[in-house]
């Protein structure tokens, strides 16, 4: 499945970039994982460059985003970065996107830290809509508030232990991490649908918000009318702005249509604060409410910076590709189904204002669309049209630079993975006979894939 | 932290014009790549990881212990004498910390421990609404609190108060159980930090210092060297572009770091002087230093670069104090100044980093 390259400008980049000959060269036919915005970095920074193609207008713009991305909110009033929660989740974007990429999952017995819990009542007149929002919590546990006002509640994650063997009878032990909300200011109804979330890397999203729907919804089948067992199926969300169904690109569920509302969604729902998009506070209505009359409490300038750092982060490129074991893997991956979801290449189209993401062809390794993925991994919680079984498949790219960026490996929507061979493992559903491939392969083949995708 | 026009901008921006010459596939020559003659990086990261940032964190935490010292000495005797020896100590344990931020990348972010040292601004509010409530002032409430209420920024606020005006009289026995439970919680963080690298505690140091053999964080020594130069960048830009430019460019005193103190222009000068450390490889002892790769390849790079550092050290410390008067009064000074880092950054971007991607580091 490796593309060739077809820009015959782009050889010359991979090869004057990153020179040949040694490991960490770039083979001519290696594809760029991010089109023009591919930049060649293992360090910690792999996550954080500016596209390399940002003009200097641009670049003045990412870099104000960025350090708007680092400021962390006080309590208002304050002079500099006020109006944090009264409930909140984090005081600032990075602390649970550090250095762009993931925070690690909850310690044993742990706080969430960089987790939430997202929250919903079931309802059956739901069709496709979104979540119910639970009185008194809303669409989200927020487990910190500023001094003088209540917590939501507190969560202690616990991890419970399953045993899964490998035909060559290799024996893993995988762990379900099991949050225990307690000291609820007011109760949790019963009935209440929850689910762990660990937050995303935000690189290289410019590019996949700028894949036309027509690319995305080339790739549905969501009635796996070809019989392959793999459906595929878009999310339709509402955008904030106009109040209309559009397709959901961003977040575990594709719940989020573009970038400026995710950005405006996660300063509203994790950190408290307020933006001309969700003008209201997250705690509106609740005992923790103030009645402070700042809102929006950050400007249009800053909430549009801040999209445009995270729309023109550039996307690091590979390593090891002429690693022999790396190769063999990638036809592993291939052969094992892996690439009906982590689809390796896309077609950008063309993102309003963004040029540096427009009509790249890039390899992010996914779909964008929604798959089962069997009961082990179900949250149970619908969010508009994905159901209780249904994730995003995520992209894949930069996966291998976790550990020199972020220190850990945790992967899958709650973080319980260790390990790139613990998120095969637990794939389910319409990834099951992927799963099995993979635990029937011999040690050596295990590894070979694993490599490949830590090379990416 | 990160905020820096990557090499690669510029080199792109090169090739731009390259490409557009002629040759539009280039072949795979030995050309391409620089080998490395006498260069060993395995000494070059090993004398960073142990001479310069191990030693560098056991600095720090030694300070931060001298630092608990003075403030429980205030608190059992809160006169100015002993206020002052306090400020002293909180100073000269900033040295140290503003020297490391020329590598904030592993443990000192991973653990999460940079944003529990050094958050700013200082949530106010909150800290005025802690000290008048009735809570238990212990290293573990501290510990339990918002990052915005610990650190070196909500210790400087006590000790020295807004306009750098503390009097000892002024210090209530609530300030006080604060700063000595805040500073209990800062030297936690400082020994947490130094035991991360020790290679008899996690031993951060030995996935530096293995980078390209059993490392499991560093693919390769190319990386590690990477490494070394992206925390010179960060920090260069964050200084020129951020700790003095933004409260230059909007002429505001609430978003000068260490103001409460008035340690601003030390502040900088430190930064940079971490730069100059990893540089030369020289901390307290002397190791080897990128210097020494990149004048393997450049003399004359290597000599300039040594100069503008130099240079960028001498154009903060020609800013009157207190900064926060000079980005109003002595605006061509601080301009000089910002110049002066940004020569500095740019002759990492677009020469050295260069360098460390064309060569074929063992």
């Amino acid at each position: 499945m490796r593309a060739k390259m077809r820009i015959g400008a782009l050889i010359g980049i991979a090869a004057l970039l990153a020179g040949c000959g040694d490991d960490n060269a770039v083979d001519i036919d290696t594809p760029l994982a991010g089109g023009d915005t591919t930049v060649f970095d293992a360090s910690s920074h792999a996550y954080s460059m500016p596209a390399p193609n940002l003009d200097e207008e641009g670049l003045e713009l990412h870099l104000e985003g960025d350090a708007q991305f680092e400021a962390v909110f006080v309590t208002a009033p304050a002079e500099v970065n006020s109006g944090l929660g009264p409930l909140f989740n984090s005081a600032s974007c990075v602390f649970c996107h550090p250095r762009d990429g993931r925070a690690p999952a909850p310690m044993q017995g742990g706080p969430l830290g960089s987790a939430l819990i997202r929250l919903s009542l079931p309802d059956d007149m739901q069709n496709g809509g979104a979540p119910t929002p639970v009185p008194g919590y809303g669409g989200q546990l927020n487990d910190r508030a500023i001094i003088n006002s209540e917590p939501e509640a507190t969560v202690a994650v616990h991890y419970r232990i399953v045993v899964v063997k490998t035909a060559d009878g290799r024996s893993y032990e995988l762990r379900v991490p099991e949050p225990v909300i307690q000291d609820a200011y007011t109760p949790l109804p019963p009935e209440a649908l929850t689910s762990l979330r660990m937050p995303r890397p935000v690189f290289g999203l410019g590019l996949l918000e700028a894949v036309s729907e027509e690319v995305i919804l080339s790739l549905a089948d969501e009635h796996d009318a070809d019989g392959d067992g793999i459906s595929g199926k878009p999310n339709y969300v509402t955008d904030a702005a106009t109040g209309r169904l559009e397709l959901g690109r961003f977040g575990w569920k594709a719940n989020q249509p573009s970038l400026r509302q995710q950005t405006a969604a996660a300063y509203h729902d994790d950190m408290g604060v307020t933006t001309s998009l969700f003008p209201r506070e997250s705690s509106y209505g609740q005992l923790q409410s103030d009645d402070r009359t700042d809102d929006p409490e950050i400007s249009d300038d800053i909430l549009d910076a801040v999209t445009f750092y995270i729309q023109t982060l550039a996307v690091p490129a590979r390593r090891n590709v002429n690693d022999p074991q790396v190769r063999r893997g990638e036809r592993l991956f291939t052969e094992a189904q892996c690439s009906a979801c982590h689809v390796p290449e896309l077609r950008t189209g063309v993102l309003a204002d963004v040029p540096e993401v427009s009509n790249q062809t890039i390899y992010p390794y996914t779909d964008m669309l929604l798959h089962d993925m069997g009961p082990e991994l179900a949250d149970g919680r619908p969010d508009y049209a994905a159901n209780g079984f249904e994730w995003r498949t995520p992209p894949l790219w930069g996966v291998g630079l976790s550990v020199v960026v972020n220190g850990h490996m945790n992967l899958l929507h709650d973080g319980r993975a260790r390990s790139v061979e613990e998120a095969i493992l637990w794939h389910g559903g319409e990834a099951e006979a992927s799963r099995e491939m993979f635990k029937t392969m011999t040690h050596g083949d295990r590894a070979a894939l694993v490599a490949f995708v830590l090379s990416l | 932290m990160k905020r820096y026009a990557n090499c690669n901008y510029i080199r792109l921006t090169a090739l731009a014009l390259f490409l557009t010459g002629a040759a539009l596939t280039i072949g795979c020559g030995e050309d391409d790549v620089v080998p490395s003659e006498g260069f060993d990086a395995s000494v070059l990261t090993s004398d960073y990881a142990n001479k310069i940032v191990l030693a560098t964190y056991s600095e720090l935490d030694a300070k931060a212990g001298v630092l608990l010292a003075a403030v429980q000495t205030l608190a059992s005797d809160a006169t100015d004498a002993n206020l002052t020896a306090a400020q002293d100590a909180w100073t000269a344990t900033r040295i140290p910390w503003e020297q490391s931020e020329a590598f904030l990348f592993g443990p000192v972010d991973t653990l999460g421990i940079d944003p529990k040292l050094d958050s700013w601004p200082v949530n106010r509010v909150d800290l005025d609404a802690v000290l008048s409530s009735s809570q238990a002032l212990t290293k573990e409430t501290v510990d339990s609190l918002e990052e915005t209420l610990k650190g070196f920024h909500t210790i400087e606020y006590l000790l020295f108060g807004v306009g750098s005006q503390k009097k000892a009289s002024e210090l209530t026995s609530r300030e006080i159980e604060y700063l000595t439970a805040v500073t209990e919680s800062l030297k936690g963080d400082t020994a947490a930090l130094y035991t991360a690298w020790d290679p008899n505690g996690g031993n951060f140091l030995g996935e530096f210092v293995n980078a390209g053999m059993s490392s499991r964080v560093y693919v390769s020594q190319k990386a590690a060297v990477q490494e070394i130069a992206n925390g010179m960048i960060t920090i260069a830009d964050e200084v020129a572009n951020g700790k003095i430019s933004d409260p230059y460019n909007q002429e505001d005193t609430t978003l000068v770091e260490s103001q409460f103190s008035f340690n601003s222009i030390a502040d900088f000068q430190n930064n940079i002087r971490g730069i100059q450390n990893a540089y030369l490889g020289r901390y307290q002892e002397t190791g080897m230093g990128l210097t020494e790769f990149v004048a393997e390849q450049d003399s004359d790079l290597d000599a300039r670069l040594k100069s503008e550092i130099e240079a960028a050290i001498a154009a903060i410390g020609a800013i009157p104090p207190p900064f926060r008067d000079a980005i109003s009064n002595a605006r061509p000074d601080v301009q000089a100044a910002i110049e002066a880092v940004q020569v500095v950054q740019t002759t990492l971007e677009s020469g050295v980093v260069p360098l460390i991607e064309s060569t074929d580091i063992k």
